[in-house]
């Protein structure tokens, strides 16, 4: 048996940093998650574009590695990866598929893992808002409550609600691969999210596809809060630094 | 990855610049469609016109409403039967159940006879089923009668526009510069004096002249074959009373089990709307007395003859083939999914097919004329982010009917080339960025 942190293609490529933050934070509270060099990509990103006989091969491919490496559970902190898996390779593999998919957020959200970490905002109170990423509200278990568990239970944070929340947030606009090809998408779109964050003092994001568009946005639009990604907001906070400094 | 596909992806950029471009009209339906859209999305959740909102009012009867659609789809046959036989023998309609789209348009041809002018309401359904463009054909003038969709003939607006109010993102100068081009009348630039204008010229023709008038129906009562249809202006009120003719064009899935079902469907499309009808026509056959001796006659004041053309064309083959649009039986045209929807939001009427705004007209397009139109409509501009499963108050999943007609473009060689360079190094590398 054997636990995976599975960092997910873009956060690998571009966010190094909160990679080796998220490690940090897993193994801190379970060391017997590791990291394995190179795996396979979950196939999130060509689902639109691939034959269901296609994505099958794919997604088998991906289930033998990880019975190759004795995979049994795994946390990501995709939103993509996390979506994909528990929504579509049960479609594929039926009972195949028995690898326990976490997303960093369920992970996090468990009591005694809150209880370990004892999270404290170092200054006297911050107000911050979370987005609901569309991958981790549309997924088969949807993760919607575990953020605001999280981030309600570190001492003087408070948790703003946006005017849309949960299943009725705004979507970023780089869903779906649109991203890279029409990211106009999200010009009007990433920018309302900052408009509907009311008192909110940063924008936390789970998902590093929400995290690339909203934070182009907000350099475009000399935005002044700040988008931060979770795993580098508990982070900051595990070290005791301010995440907004 | 072929040519067809790379001409069609820089198709879809240069609309996208047209829609970025300021002054052009792309780009000024794109402004008033995000002010318009904020709007709508806002009033969900506000108590708007009543102690719950709208959005309460759809949570409370979603179940209810998902349960008698799924009812009416898995039974179609039984229930557009049971419907059609009631409206003929009970209603003293004429009822057609036309098989295709072709069918349904010579059936209204020929029961238009020698008219040479049909006076309409607002109807999604006559552009689906094709009506519009065979009236064009025949060169019949087709004289619009929602004030929005007045405006956009006026305007000769040729591109797509919102269901709900065609003619909104008009501004009143515009329209006044336009009343004085065209008709050489001067008006204030005020809302009433534009709706002061159209009362005192056109209500008099509505009133007097029309002989065959062309409805949809919001939704049809298969208990009793009664078509109801919602309304705040009046002019389905006229056109249903003061006509010789009224013609119903609509889709079979317009119909639901019973009476009640019928009703509920008519007041969920007004409160998501927001919009309260302040009419609401429950029609069940022409007008009629029996005040001379208890006698029977049809045609007293209000319109003489209901002819109903009910339209198959694609919705019994979408369920028994299983077709990926087969869970767009259970939309009942409310519009949700249009102001709600990311890409309509950031792209407007550019994301968008001849059938309407958003996935909604886009999936009417490919379901009417293929992958390419679909593809060319905008279809890769969906992010999947099924905001429009969230709004539906029947659930319907746009966004995963969408992502099936992009497999089926990538299939094609109709994807854009950036996504299947993605694909192509997921598929041999396992790694998109690699």
């Amino acid at each position: 048996m054997s636990k995976l942190i599975y960092l997910g293609c873009l956060s690998t490529r571009l966010y190094d940093s909160t990679c080796k933050n998220a490690i940090k934070i897993i193994q801190f509270l379970d060391n017997e998650y590791q990291v394995i060099e190179n795996p396979p990509c979950c196939g999130s990103l060509a689902y639109n574009m691939t034959s269901d006989e296609i994505m099958k091969k794919h997604v088998e491919f991906v289930n033998d590695w990880f019975k190759t490496n004795n995979i049994t559970e795994l946390v990501t902190i995709c939103a993509g990866c996390y979506s994909y898996f528990t929504r579509y390779y049960k479609e594929f593999l039926g009972s195949e598929f028995t690898v326990k998919i976490q997303h960093f957020l369920q992970f996090l959200a468990e009591p005694q893992n809150l209880h370990k970490l004892n999270l404290k905002y170092p200054g006297n109170s911050l107000k911050v808002n979370y987005h609901d990423a569309c991958h981790l509200r549309n997924s088969s278990i949807p993760i919607m409550e575990e953020p605001r568990i999280i981030l309600n239970s570190i001492e003087n944070i408070e948790l703003i609600e946006s005017v849309y929340n949960k299943t009725k947030s705004i979507c970023c606009g780089a869903g779906g691969g649109v991203y890279s090809i029409f990211k106009e998408n999200s010009d009007y779109n990433a920018k309302t999210i900052f408009d509907n964050m009311k008192k909110g003092k940063a924008l936390l994001t789970a998902c590093p596809f929400c995290y690339t568009a909203l934070n182009r946005i907000r350099d475009e639009n000399n935005i002044k809060k700040p988008v931060i990604k979770f795993e580098d907001f508990i982070a900051k906070l595990v070290e005791g630094v301010d995440p907004i400094s | 990855m072929s040519d067809k596909g790379k001409e069609l992806y820089n198709k879809v950029k240069s609309k996208i610049d047209t829609v970025q471009k300021e002054g052009t009209l792309e780009n000024k339906f794109g402004m008033f469609w995000k002010f318009a859209s904020n709007m709508k999305f806002r009033q969900h959740d506000l108590r708007y016109l009543y102690e719950d909102s709208s959005r309460e009012f759809v949570e409370k009867y979603r179940d209810q409403l998902i349960a008698m659609k799924e009812e009416f789809v898995q039974n179609m046959d039984f229930y557009v039967e049971k419907c059609i036989k009631v409206m003929r023998e009970a209603n003293n309609m004429t009822v057609y159940l036309a098989k295709t789209n072709e069918e349904a348009q010579d059936i209204f041809m020929k029961e238009i006879g020698e008219t040479k002018v049909i006076y309409k309401s607002k109807s999604n359904e006559a552009k689906d089923i094709g009506i519009i463009d065979v009236l064009k054909k025949n060169n019949i003038e087709i004289k619009e009668t929602d004030l929005g969709d007045v405006l956009v003939q006026l305007f000769d607006y040729k591109l797509p526009s919102f269901g709900i109010g065609p003619g909104a993102h008009f501004t009143r100068e515009e329209i006044v510069a336009k009343i004085k081009e065209v008709h050489g009348v001067e008006l204030e630039p005020k809302a009433s004096a534009i709706v002061k204008y159209y009362r005192e010229t056109y209500r008099k023709e509505l009133l007097n002249d029309v002989k065959v008038s062309l409805t949809s129906a919001n939704v049809i009562s298969a208990e009793d074959g009664t078509i109801i249809l919602g309304e705040n202006e009046g002019n389905i009120s006229l056109l249903t009373r003061a006509t010789e003719k009224h013609i119903v064009v609509c889709g079979i899935t317009k119909i639901v089990p019973t009476i009640l079902d019928a009703v509920l469907v008519a007041k969920l499309q007004t409160r998501i709307n927001n919009v309260s009808f302040s009419y609401i026509s429950l029609i069940a056959g022409p007008s009629n007395t029996s005040d001379v001796q208890g006698e029977r006659v049809l045609g007293m004041y209000g319109a003489k003859e209901v002819v109903v053309i009910l339209v198959d064309d694609w919705r019994t083959d979408a369920f028994k083939k299983d077709k990926i649009y087969k869970d767009f039986l259970k939309c009942i045209g409310c519009r949700t999914c249009n102001y709600a929807c990311t890409a309509s939001r950031a792209f407007g009427n550019i994301f968008a097919s001849k059938y309407g705004l958003g996935a909604d007209g886009i999936i009417r397009d490919y379901i009417h004329n293929g992958i390419e139109a679909a593809v060319k409509d905008g279809l890769f501009l969906c992010t999947g982010c099924e905001n429009c499963r969230h709004w539906c108050p029947v659930s319907v999943n746009l966004g995963e009917i969408m992502k099936s007609i992009k497999k089926e473009a990538t299939k094609v060689g109709l994807c854009p080339p950036p996504l299947i360079e993605y694909q192509q190094k997921i598929l041999k590398e396992k790694n998109p960025f690699r």
